[in-house]
């Protein structure tokens, strides 16, 4: 675009306006690390919990140690990103509280889990529905929007089952809910 | 033919700036550079002319040690591409 001065066609014009919206889309592919990461982290620690219930272990509920990395992780990555980024658009905005309100909720929830006797799974798993399917909305990537769906058939299921096979039903509603998205986001080549 | 345009965005490399920052809170000179394909001088100078007509707000801050320069899209230049995409529609509908 070296000629600034040179006569635009309508057609050129409008060229140029559709190239460069195309052009300001962003890479929406970046959000699909933190649910690869968080997806990985809660199968992992979901049929570590579901596992150690079946061989009677004492204190099965340790293995959600593994979060505490994985919010190490989570808050690296995002100021990496923030200072390599280069435009920041409304949706981005949107997109991030999104999920800043929906962390602090589960960590509210995880943190008063003892009032209600930890039967914390079902409503995770149902609260999660939420930012999956409108940041599928936000991005327009109907595979993440359809893992809020899942989240929530699953979360309900998970209602409906006791004890250790909430876990499992956690461990498949993430990998239905994060983990498929998040590969599916990352090898996506249109975006 | 085009004599009712905004001059000012009418031209390939403003009218490609003001296109790419409408649907963007922000975005850095860099990053305007790359996508438009121009030169810093060039887009400095065109980046200038929108800022003059107050269609573009360009600040100038640190990024750690690094000089960045953010440009944003005013509400009187929102208006200005609204206007320009709507005489455009009447000539392509002509």
């Amino acid at each position: 675009m070296e000629t600034p001065n040179q006569t635009l066609t309508a057609a050129e014009s409008l060229d140029i306006i559709a190239k460069m919206i195309q052009e300001a889309k962003g890479n929406v592919k970046r959000n699909s690390i933190y649910l690869l990461l968080w997806g990985f982290v809660t199968v992992a620690a979901n049929l570590g919990m579901f596992i150690f219930i079946q061989i009677d272990y004492p204190r099965p509920y340790l293995i959600w140690l593994i979060t505490i990395p994985a919010w190490i992780a989570t808050l690296f990555i995002a100021f990496k990103q923030g200072k390599s980024k280069q435009t920041t658009s409304h949706l981005d905005t949107i997109n991030a509280s999104l999920w800043f309100s929906y962390g602090v909720t589960i960590l509210a929830i995880v943190g008063f889990g003892f009032k209600i006797n930890y039967q914390i799974n079902p409503i995770v798993l149902v609260m999660s529905a939420v930012p999956a399917f409108v940041s599928g909305v936000i991005i327009k990537f109907r595979p993440l929007m359809l893992g809020g769906i899942f989240y929530l058939i699953f979360g309900v299921v998970c209602f409906l089952v006791d004890g250790p096979w909430q876990y499992l039903v956690g461990a498949i509603a993430v990998t239905a809910g994060f983990l498929i998205p998040g590969f599916m986001l990352q090898n996506k080549t249109d975006l | 033919m085009f004599k009712d345009l905004d001059p000012l965005l009418h031209s390939q490399l403003r009218l490609a700036i003001v296109s790419l920052l409408i649907s963007l809170d922000s975005a850095e000179f860099t990053f305007i550079k790359e996508k438009t394909n121009s030169t810093a001088g060039n887009l400095s100078v065109q980046l200038d002319k929108l800022s003059e007509a107050g269609y573009v707000s360009v600040e100038k801050s640190f990024k750690g040690k690094k000089p960045v320069t953010t440009c944003r899209i005013t509400k009187k230049g929102m208006k200005a591409f609204e206007d320009y995409v709507n005489t455009l529609k009447q000539y392509i509908n002509k």
